[in-house]
């Protein structure tokens, strides 16, 4: 269409400007002494190609939620201004993109600040990440989640904002603040500030671990062993992720790297340095995610 | 880009004659160009000129002060640095342009109303199928036909001559016959084999003349409202094939049946909302009832609905959500009938029931429904009930195959037809004579 239509232009723009001739042409008029009317202007520049619509995002600006698929353009690694951001990344099976509902403890408009539960419609797989998502459904709306390990198509599950004196029992699947579970619950789908949407832990088959409670903050234990301390009114679903045996597929051959859309490495020949092999170093220290008033301020 | 065309214009310079070109020009002005050297030529066109796509911009912030006007440049007509860009009264063209007509709002539409109504259209997949049929429309639910209807269709009076030999006929014609390619799509053999199936029912009408009495009509828009608790439901849109009648089909289920369905507890779908999947709108006119015809039409009660599952290739239909399709329009066809009746007011009990029948193919499988519409009064969750049988997925036959099913060199299944099985046809039969015998 773009084409077509800058072609158009362009003949368009040839045909008003009929004196107009090739440069190239005037020049060599010019040379040969003929007193012939040359026009270095009027030929305006035309385009005979169109960028092609490539790394546009327009799939994914939406304004309302929706459980469809939606048909995704592959980006090649590269950003919006066509260079590559990430290498190593091409071709692959075609995929579609389920947009997942992050934030667990979303009311529904009608009735705030209650728990809700939800039942489990379907669990299946997900091309866009290693765990399955499963499609819940509650009062009048649908919505993709990351599932748990042992989800299953029927199951009802229970979304709470509420911290209590007591620690819940909770069940697989169920999302609470941190601050409602008992310590040493394996959790996942971690919110790093409340209401901002789950974004640790959502790897298949991956769990943290909720360590200690102190003075309105909770503190976790990562997949990665790393320590975090985050707001106890964080979201965080109880279980570990689905798709546990996703670290023990045979990739088997270097094509199926490339169905998955991942490309082989660079190839150049380096040295060895640092990088490579052992190296101890002890954990990092205890991340943070808390703005605590300042000692001096106190 | 430009910068490199400027140099490329420069360098190209000394070749002119000063004079030629200065001459030149000065005649090509008069000819009406523009008025400055272009220096704008794109030489090199292979690639893009706008290589960087900027992520969109945010909007700047304008901040108004009330008694200070910003300078424009709107009286000079044109632009100048510096100066603000002139703000135009929104124009209104005062002729109707259908190409530029903007709709408005819908808070701002005359049908706007606060409560929003729930529409169930031909294309709504509702999530939990029949189950939530039923709680939208008040009904029990009863699996099998009833045994009235079944027993039409064992007498040997009402059946057709050679009726197997006919049918198996009519389904080899639809799913082999009737086709240059190598066999037809399903969209293609399921309408052939109901109009097939049709056709071999109107035999009858020598010796049953009531069933001259019916037409056929296709695409015709049902429109339906009630009220169920404090939500306001439609029915809109269109579906399948209508059997139009001049006489009302008699009631199924007697007088101390229908008071019995007043004991039946309606299934909950917690924590699921029965509103869920419905079309939610704000725009609708309330009360609105029609057939889809005009009041003095001479075949106003609907006899049987029949749809198609792959009647729509947009909008495919699971089993369950395409059963709930059938129930719900059957009902919208009674409720419709009975408003026009009993002139929309809700009625506790009706005093004639209003049976609506529907029948569901894909070709192979089918689907029977009988509705008796008992109660127009739906708001509450007690009282009388509707009722609805319900004969799901029984097949017509096994498989017709065009080639044969080979595994280990063993024919699993021949080509051909097999597996006819003849009592579904008497069901398909006893729905389409009931109220003609």
């Amino acid at each position: 269409m773009m084409a077509v239509s800058c072609l158009t232009r362009a003949l368009r723009s040839l045909t008003l400007s009929q004196p107009a001739l090739l440069s190239s042409q005037a020049i060599a008029q010019t040379r040969l002494g003929a007193q012939v009317p040359t026009a270095v202007k009027q030929c305006r520049g035309f385009l005979t190609t169109a960028c092609l619509e490539q790394n546009r995002t327009f799939w994914k600006q939406r304004e309302k939620y929706t459980t469809r698929p939606m048909g995704m353009k592959k980006t090649g690694g590269r950003d919006h201004t066509g260079r590559i951001r990430t290498h190593g990344i091409g071709g692959g099976h075609k995929q579609k993109y389920r947009w997942i509902d992050f934030q667990r403890l979303r009311y529904e408009p009608n009735n705030e600040a209650r728990p809700f539960e939800e039942k489990v419609v379907e669990v299946r797989y997900d091309p866009c990440r290693s765990a399955d998502i499963a499609l819940v459904a509650g009062g009048s709306r649908k919505r993709w989640i990351i599932a748990t390990e042992n989800m299953q198509a029927g199951d009802i599950i229970k979304t709470s904002g509420v911290i209590g004196r007591m620690a819940v029992s909770a069940n697989e699947g169920d999302a609470y603040p941190l601050g409602a579970l008992p310590v040493g619950t394996l959790v996942n789908c971690l919110e790093i500030q409340p209401g901002k949407g789950s974004e640790y832990i959502r790897a298949a088959g991956t769990s943290g671990i909720l360590l200690r409670k102190v003075n309105g903050t909770a503190i976790l234990q990562l997949p990665s062993k790393q320590q975090v301390q985050v707001l106890e009114t964080c979201m965080v679903t109880v279980g570990r992720v689905s798709n546990i045996d996703h670290n023990k597929r045979i990739i088997g051959k270097a094509g199926r790297n490339r169905w998955l859309g991942i490309r082989p490495s660079s190839g150049l020949w380096q040295r060895k340095g640092g990088w490579a092999g052992r190296k101890i170093k002890p954990l990092p220290p205890m991340k943070v995610y808390v703005n605590l008033p300042s000692i001096s301020a106190k | 880009m430009f910068s490199e065309t400027a140099q490329c214009l420069k360098t190209a310079a000394p070749l002119f004659s000063q004079t030629v070109l200065l001459k030149d020009l000065r005649c090509l002005f008069t000819h009406g160009g523009p008025s400055h050297v272009q220096a704008r030529r794109h030489f090199g066109v292979s690639r893009s000129l706008t290589a960087k796509v900027p992520p969109p911009r945010k909007p700047r912030e304008r901040v108004g002060i009330p008694g200070l006007e910003m300078v424009t440049y709107g009286e000079r007509m044109h632009f100048v640095p510096g100066l603000s860009k002139p703000v135009n009264p929104h124009w209104e063209r005062d002729y109707k342009d259908p190409r530029y007509y903007k709709s408005p709002p819908a808070h701002e539409m005359p049908l706007f109303k606060e409560k929003p109504c729930f529409v169930y259209n031909q294309r709504t997949s509702a999530l939990e199928g029949v189950r939530q049929a039923l709680w939208l429309t008040k009904t029990k639910l009863i699996p099998g036909l009833p045994p009235q209807l079944l027993s039409l269709a064992e007498s040997p009076a009402n059946q057709i001559a050679d009726q197997d030999e006919r049918v198996q006929n009519a389904i080899k014609h639809a799913r082999f016959w009737d086709t240059k390619e190598e066999r037809p799509g399903k969209e293609k053999y399921s309408n052939t084999l109901l109009f097939n199936l049709l056709h071999l029912c109107a035999t009858l009408q020598s010796s049953h003349p009531a069933i001259g009495r019916r037409i056929l009509s296709e695409k015709y828009s049902l429109a339906a409202t009630w009220k169920r608790g404090e939500d306001v439901f439609q029915i809109r849109g269109q579906n399948g094939l209508l059997h139009n009648c001049m006489d009302a089909l008699p009631e199924v289920s007697g007088k101390q049946e229908v008071d019995q369905t007043a004991d039946h507890v309606l299934e909950s779908l917690y924590p699921v909302s029965p509103t869920i999947d419905l079309q939610q709108v704000h725009v609708y006119k309330e009360e609105l009832n029609c057939t889809g015809f005009r009041g003095d039409y001479p075949y106003p009660h609907a006899h049987t609905l029949y749809f198609l599952e792959g009647a729509d290739a947009g909008c495919k239909l699971r089993p369950e959500q395409f059963r709930a399709k059938m129930l719900m329009f059957t009902f919208g066809n009674a409720l419709v009938r009975a408003h026009t009746l009993y002139r929309s007011q809700p009625q506790r009990v009706l005093d004639h029931p209003i049976t609506v029948q529907a029948v569901g193919t894909n070709g192979r499988i089918f689907q029977f429904m009988v509705l008796q519409l008992n109660t127009t009064d739906l708001s509450g969750d007690d009282g009388i009930k509707n009722q609805v049988w319900l004969d799901e997925d029984v097949e017509l036959y096994d498989f017709a195959k065009v080639r044969p099913l080979i595994k280990k060199k063993q024919v699993k299944v021949p080509a051909g037809l097999t597996g006819y099985k003849p009592e579904v046809f008497s069901k398909f039969l006893a729905l389409y004579l009931h109220g003609a015998v």
